[in-house]
């Protein structure tokens, strides 16, 4: 039984994710054909119609009677364009499958809230690996026969492609997939105000962020906001600077791991939330830490 | 001669009537075709609506001048309507009139009276239209109200004109003595052009009428004809009761909200070709006056539009698609612009029920095409997931009542006297909490036999329907529907008005059939009863009314109650049924307010010009909203609950 593992790479590398869809593609058959779709001129950057097609067709070459990737933004969309090519149903996100008919896959559903386990009747079955779920497989533990594909593309496959590229106007980290956050509120006290919580977060290669107060104010972009209607984030540590820790902003932290809070108001609710709490004038203490920070370095 | 006028006015009649009659069907034949609306019952209160708002003019009179000045117009036709028929008769026959009516004094003497009135009506309007210039116009058809002006202005003149040739040459039937008017004008014609004059005067007097029917169905003055049968079919349930969607009905007969005007229902379609572009409810919209996107009277002008462009040709041919509404007649940012705080409802004198027009759009492009602005995409989610708004565990409910020593219901346990539905921002929210604790301290010092349902109880719904999510609002009714019943629960007391609007006013529709109570409504009643004895301070205090308590609930006086008896009153300008939003209606709480400025902010400065140290509320969100207000826009008002409010000065009392 052969196999085809779609793998993306990261520095040019099987990624993380792809290693473990692997290890997913080891229980369905052997050996494992990999499809690595590296850039070509006609397909410059994601074009995901494109990347099925190539699939489809490697299929047929290597007559597979699977195929795997992993459940990222990039997997599930080329597999989801695959499925509806082959006319067959996809298992995206699974956590673990067993091979036979039907196949059998534990998968999440509802953004990682919800386990389900289904039954997948297909003669080929389609799946994507959600990622961190299953251990990576060590590439060389697994029979994987990589091989060459001539891509042959038809224009309408490539109806779909990055056009543009454009880097979000924040720089740096991303707000969502940060390991660091600072972030301030009202109590920052201006748009100038935020020169400090830059300052920190550059010195911390962390994100900045903010609280509703501030964007309603006009200090700082929406995107740059935490919160219910801002954006949920999930960092090792998050500095609240000058937040009040209203519901709103709250609900957008609950994926923090370890929250450091610095208010003048002892009894803020973020300051009663917080993992550690630092009571005062937070334009002497963020300065006193980025100093702090460059004298140890 | 007699013959010849005779024909002529025949003629004319029936080209009028045939041009009038032939828009007149269109309309009758394209509101007909729209999708059911029950209003055919409760007659009784759709005669009172009649005989209020139309004949009454009560919504008109809610400004007193533009008010008077439209009511003397109104007035004055219902009496000089037999004078159309008064004057086709002696267009024909100078020397005939209508029998009996044609020959009294008295009726004359009205219509002498009311004519003049009614001159004086199109001289103020006038006056406003072209002197004071009102921003509610901004974008009405202005030169359509002025060519309107101008022909009431001429039936009037004509009017006179006629009566007072008809003196002058003595073919007045009825006493001249009683019409002093049309005698003074009467004593400046003399002459022998006098009986040209009369005949003018009266055929002018019937052509202008008859073109005036001719251009009324395609103008926005079809008000006249639609407004009296639209306010008849208006809303006689509680106005903070959205329409159901049945969704055991077969599929194709669901109607998922208004993609295309087509969708719309009758209703709806008579709600839009009655309006008259008088822009109440613009001037009283907070998103329209915090310079957003939407303004209720142009939604609904551009809803009647793409009605009467594409209407016709669905009548025509069945199988004609009309476009969508969202984006071709209006945008999204209009849609979601809304409060649903009814401002506009409650302002429009003709009985448009904007908030229906709107939750219709949102349905549509929530639960069909799935668009609604990206961040209360997570409210939707936890909504459904974890039963309250902000996602948080179901277990944490009880939390804020840690140590206060309140009965949370077990199943099985018999239902206590009133049960306090707590919901989620005030179990949730630092902020919105203190009103929750400080109901629960009066409760228990007046001895109230009360208890909350901690962790089963879940968000009753209302941000997800008002968002246009139905299916989750169902979803949660029917749990809580089952949990409240199934409790044996009659009575519910709660602090929140959107909860307390949802639970009373829309889960009967549901099976969910309760007497429920604001908290400002039950705590005025135990201070009414002796059970709970404040001691006023001399702080003063203005009270912000909630639209889903004030306005879709008519809740005003008793929280004013409790104001006078905690501290000094207040009043901000806009108040009670005049109410102006803190902005978080209609799910508003979950999206950002990118348009315009913050309508909490706009509210604030309301709020502090009254000069009052003290911004009472009765709704949690309101308590949020305005408190970020109040900080935002660095004021030294403070934002309290009226039950921490009514707490204090309980406490007040007992340590003098």
């Amino acid at each position: 039984m052969t196999v085809l593992a779609l793998v993306e790479l990261a520095d040019g590398r099987p990624s993380e994710p792809s290693r473990q869809a692997l290890t997913i593609a080891a229980a369905f058959g052997s050996p494992v054909h990999t499809v690595t779709i590296v850039p070509l001129d006609a397909i410059e950057g994601f074009a995901p119609d494109a990347w099925a097609a190539i699939l489809e067709r490697a299929t047929k070459a290597t007559g597979a009677s699977a195929v795997v990737a992993a459940g990222t933004e990039r997997g599930n969309e080329v597999m989801a364009r695959l499925a509806a090519r082959m006319g067959l149903p996809l298992a995206s996100n699974c956590t673990a499958a067993w091979p036979g008919s039907p196949v059998e896959v534990t998968r999440l559903r509802w953004g990682g809230s919800l386990v389900e386990e289904a039954r997948l009747h297909s003669p080929f079955p389609l799946l994507t690996v959600a990622p961190h779920t299953v251990a990576a497989a060590a590439v060389d533990a697994v029979e994987v026969d990589v091989r060459a594909l001539a891509a042959q593309l038809e224009p309408r496959d490539l109806a779909v492609h990055a056009s543009a590229h454009t880097a979000s106007a924040g720089g740096g980290v991303s707000l969502g997939e940060a390991k660091v956050i600072v972030s301030g509120g009202r109590g920052v006290g201006s748009k100038e105000g935020f020169a400090i919580i830059e300052e920190l977060a550059s010195l911390l290669g962390a994100a900045v962020g903010c609280s509703r107060a501030v964007t309603s104010a006009g200090w700082r972009p929406h995107s740059d906001q935490v919160g219910q209607t801002g954006t949920k984030v999930a960092p090792e540590v998050y500095i609240a600077c000058g937040i009040s820790g209203a519901t709103q902003h709250m609900a957008g932290l609950k994926g923090a791991k370890r929250i450091l809070a610095i208010n003048s108001d002892p009894q803020a609710p973020l300051m009663l939330n917080a993992d550690y709490t630092v009571t005062g004038d937070l334009k002497e203490i963020v300065p006193a830490i980025s100093a702090e920070i460059r004298g140890r370095r | 001669m007699i013959a010849v006028q005779a024909v002529l006015l025949a003629a004319a009649l029936c080209v009028a009537v045939v041009l009038f009659g032939r828009r007149a069907l269109l309309l009758y034949r394209l509101v007909r075709s729209g999708k059911p609306a029950a209003r055919f019952d409760d007659v009784p209160a759709r005669v009172t609506a009649e005989a209020t708002v139309v004949v009454g003019q009560s919504k008109l009179l809610q400004r007193l001048g533009p008010g008077l000045m439209h009511a003397a117009i109104f007035w004055g036709f219902l009496v000089l309507f037999p004078t159309i028929v008064i004057a086709m008769i002696g267009a024909v026959d100078p020397h005939a009139t209508l029998p009996w009516l044609g020959s009294q004094g008295w009726y004359m003497l009205l219509v002498d009276v009311f004519a003049l009135l009614v001159l004086a009506g199109v001289v103020a309007a006038f006056a406003i239209r072209k002197v004071q210039r009102p921003a509610r116009f901004k974008g009405s058809h202005r030169g359509e109200a002025d060519l309107i002006l101008g022909l009431i202005a001429g039936i009037v003149l004509t009017l006179f004109l006629w009566h007072a040739s008809q003196i002058s040459l003595g073919l007045n039937e009825w006493p001249a003595s009683w019409t002093p008017l049309s005698g003074a004008l009467a004593s400046l014609l003399h002459g022998p052009a006098v009986p040209y004059v009369e005949r003018a005067a009266v055929w002018a007097h019937v052509l202008i009428i008859l073109s005036f029917l001719v251009y009324l169905p395609y103008s926005k003055h079809l008000h006249i004809a639609v407004a009296a049968i639209n306010v008849y079919f208006g809303r006689t349930r509680a106005r903070g009761r959205l329409e159901k969607i049945d969704f055991e009905k077969p599929e194709q007969e669901v109607r998922f909200g208004s993609a295309k005007v087509t969708d719309m229902t009758w209703k709806q379609m008579l709600d839009v070709v009655s309006c008259t572009e008088c822009g109440r409810c613009q001037d009283a919209c907070p998103a329209y006056n915090t310079g957003k996107a939407l303004s209720p009277k142009l939604l609904v002008m551009a809803m009647r539009d793409q009605l009467l462009a594409e209407g016709p040709k669905a009548l025509a041919s069945p199988g004609h698609q009309p476009p969508a509404i969202v984006p071709n007649a209006v945008t999204d940012d209009v849609v979601w612009d809304c409060v649903t705080c009814g401002a506009c409802v409650r302002e429009c004198p003709v009985g448009i029920e904007h908030i229906d027009h709107v939750v219709d759009l949102r349905r549509n492009l929530v639960m069909v095409e799935s668009r609604f602005p990206d961040e209360a995409g997570a409210m939707l989610r936890d909504v459904d997931r974890t039963s309250n708004p902000w996602g948080r565990p179901q277990g944490d409910r009880t939390q804020w009542a840690e140590g206060l020593g309140v009965r949370v219901l077990q199943p099985g346990e018999p239902a206590p006297d009133v049960l306090f539905w707590v919901g989620c921002a005030p179990a949730f929210d630092e902020r919105a909490r203190k009103s929750a604790i400080s109901t629960v301290s009066l409760l228990q010092e007046a001895g109230v036999d009360f208890a909350i349902l901690g962790p089963r109880e879940a968000c009753t719904g209302d941000p997800a329907r008002r968002m246009g999510d139905e299916y989750t609002f169902q979803r949660l009714v029917g749990e809580n529907v089952e949990t409240l019943n199934g409790a044996g629960v009659k009575k519910i007391l709660t602090t929140c008005p959107h909860c307390f609007n949802s639970l009373g006013n829309e889960y009967r529709d549901f099976g969910g059939a309760y007497e429920v109570v604001h908290h400002t409504e039950f705590l005025a009643e135990l201070v009414r009863d002796g059970r709970l004895k404040p001691a006023a301070s001399d702080a003063s205090i203005t009270y912000h009314d909630s639209c889903y308590l004030a306005r879709h609930n008519d809740v005003r006086e008793a929280p004013r109650e409790l104001v006078a008896a905690v501290g000094r009153p207040v009043e901000m300008a806009r108040n009670r049924e005049r109410t102006f939003c803190c902005g978080a209606g209609g799910a508003r709480m979950w999206m950002e307010e990118k348009r315009g400025r913050p309508i909490n902010q706009e509210r604030v400065r309301q709020a502090v010009e009254t000069g009052a140290e003290t911004l009472a509320v009765a709704c949690p969100f309101c308590t949020v909203m305005l408190d970020d207000g109040v900080r935002e826009t660095s004021s030294k008002m403070q934002v309290i609950d009226l039950a921490t409010l009514l707490h204090e000065a309980v406490e007040r009392r007992k340590s003098s």
